[in-house]
């Protein structure tokens, strides 16, 4: 009975593939065109969670890539802070926008999952501007070598969930492993991007990249758990 | 294969089941097969009772589960795997057989009937036992004893009002009824919530005490969190940001402070405490507007003291490229 009133949120293209609804739900509109391509999906990303351990598992997944997503919107900020009106500007724009498009899906997955947010955002939304724009203070370079720190990270990170999916059950958790792996291609994208653009030149470089993943490495520990 | 899928779920509660044996099984040996026997009779009971309306399990499941039953008899463990073999090797007639959590579910429901009259205490469950045709022994079947009591209850209560919200909601869905506002309908869910205590609020202190014992509170709290975040849910609160913990917070906070008013309370049909409830709904719609309010006054003085920058820098001349 919950279940059906519960999951009437609109989730982007899926509309188009779906019965039309009566009345409208409170809800966030995605209009984004880069989850358009891949939707054919009628329930909703995730499988609806057969106990409360499943639930659990996946809540936390979920909460941590939010968390991910949401520190790379606060580090592009930060850096076109600083690098905005350079040559820098468009390039470091154009990867915000796609960070921005991934926070979206996952904010909408959250709401429509009714998954807790980590606590720690806050904390995020600080450190995440902050990084971004110590590190574009260094330069085009720095900036560059911040971006392939948090873009290693990030895709190591998604795919050890790809793998936890595919050794968990492949069938069932199809549309979530395609989300991961096209948020996860489009961070290795950032990664070369990053790369092509200069960053191992910035001096330091070896240092800064290994702090900057160490840091990363704990946001995802916090996140998970709370 | 089905019979394999029976074992896997016979395997699955097995473990469920076991996990409570472990967690009852701290008590001494020698109590635990006492209990064992208890429990076994509870279950016989049950089980009694249940066979005699149904059909009869095939002949050569039921000698081989009670062979198995009777080699083991002083483990708690293999009653339980003797009554879930009893479940799944009849799998088509289930209706019959139920689980230990069902049965525990039932006699709870039972003893809220004699809550008034015995308060929330063990008494209140053996004698809701007997009224389902077991023995007033089986109320030791419940480790926390008037504790599960009460949480059974607040579960219980819980589940209703979500059911409620529910049903609200897909009436709202359908067009039937107008979306309400969301201070309304907070105050109507907590209203609703809060009067599903008052058949048992000459009592209820006593439960509220209970539910602050230490081994009860994470479960407690666990059930109060449930209960606000469906509440948020149904109100339509898609947050993801500190707004999901400031909220429920706030909400936490009202239900706690009213449901003790309402102890208190002493007028007509509670009026006293759904104009307090009112009251600090209200207060939170003020802070949320204040903090907007706020908000929105902080950027506009950002965007004031950029332009005077702005111009004292022009002013001075230092904006010019040389």
């Amino acid at each position: 009975m919950r279940a059906a009133a519960g999951w009437v949120q609109r989730c982007g293209a899926a509309r188009l593939s779906r019965p039309l609804r009566v009345g409208s739900v409170p809800g966030v509109l995605n209009q984004g065109a880069a989850w358009n391509s891949a939707s054919r999906r009628r329930y909703g990303v995730l499988p609806r969670a057969r106990d409360a351990e499943e639930k659990a598992v996946l809540d936390s997944m979920m909460r941590v890539d939010h968390a991910g997503e949401y520190g790379a919107d606060r580090i592009c900020a930060g850096q076109m802070a600083v690098l905005g009106r350079t040559q820098a500007g468009p390039l470091i724009q154009h990867m915000w926008e796609q960070e921005k498009l991934h926070l979206q899906k996952f904010n909408e997955i959250l709401a429509e999952h009714r998954v807790r947010p980590t606590v720690m955002l806050p904390f995020w939304n600080v450190a995440g501007f902050v990084l971004g724009a110590s590190t574009a203070l260094l330069g085009k370079e720095g900036a560059m070598a911040c971006t392939v720190a948090v873009e290693e990270s990030i895709s190591e990170h998604y795919n050890s969930q790809i793998r936890t999916l595919m050794e968990a059950d492949p069938e069932r958790y199809t549309d979530l492993l395609q989300l991961i792996k096209e948020f996860r291609d489009d961070e290795l994208e950032h990664h070369d991007t990053g790369l092509e653009h200069d960053a191992e030149s910035v001096p330091g470089y070896f240092l800064l990249k290994t702090v900057i993943q160490a840091g990363c490495k704990a946001a995802i520990y916090l996140s998970q758990r709370i | 294969m089905a019979a394999l899928i029976r074992g896997l779920r016979a395997d699955r509660l097995v473990r469920a089941l076991g996990s409570v044996a472990i967690q009852m099984g701290r008590v001494p040996r020698g109590n635990g097969s006492s209990r064992g026997l208890h429990r076994a009779l509870v279950l016989r009971l049950a089980d009694d009772s249940h066979r005699d309306q149904t059909v009869p399990p095939p002949p050569h499941h039921t000698h081989f589960a009670e062979q198995s039953c009777a080699s083991d008899a002083s483990s708690q463990q293999e009653h339980g795997h003797c009554h879930a073999s009893h479940q799944d090797q009849s799998g088509e007639q289930e209706e019959g057989y139920e689980t230990e959590e069902q049965l525990e579910a039932r006699i709870l429901t039972a003893a809220l009937e004699f809550v008034p009259q015995h308060g929330w205490t063990v008494e209140a469950i053996a004698a809701g036992a007997e009224t389902l045709g077991l023995s007033a022994a089986s109320a030791e079947m419940f480790n926390n004893g008037a504790g599960e009591l009460v949480l059974h209850f607040v579960e219980e209560c819980n589940a209703q009002l979500a059911k409620i919200l529910a049903e609200q909601h897909n009436r709202v869905q359908l067009g039937q009824t107008e979306k309400k506002e969301t201070a309304e309908f907070l105050r109507d869910a907590i209203e609703t919530r809060l009067r599903m205590l008052i058949p048992y609020i000459d009592t209820w202190p006593q439960a509220m005490s209970l539910l602050l014992l230490p081994h009860n509170i994470p479960e407690s709290l666990k059930h109060l969190s449930t209960l606000v975040d469906d509440i948020w849910y149904y109100a339509g609160d898609r947050s993801t940001d500190m707004n999901w913990y400031t909220r429920r917070a706030a909400l936490t906070g009202i239900y706690n402070t009213t449901e003790l008013v309402m102890l208190q309370d002493s007028s007509p049909d509670f009026k006293d405490t759904w104009t307090f409830l009112d009251n600090r709904i209200q207060d939170i719609v003020n802070m949320a507007n204040t903090a907007k309010q706020m908000k929105s006054t902080g950027e506009a003085v950002v965007q004031g003291l950029m332009g005077v920058a702005v111009t004292m820098k022009n002013l001075t001349g230092l904006n010019q490229r040389r």
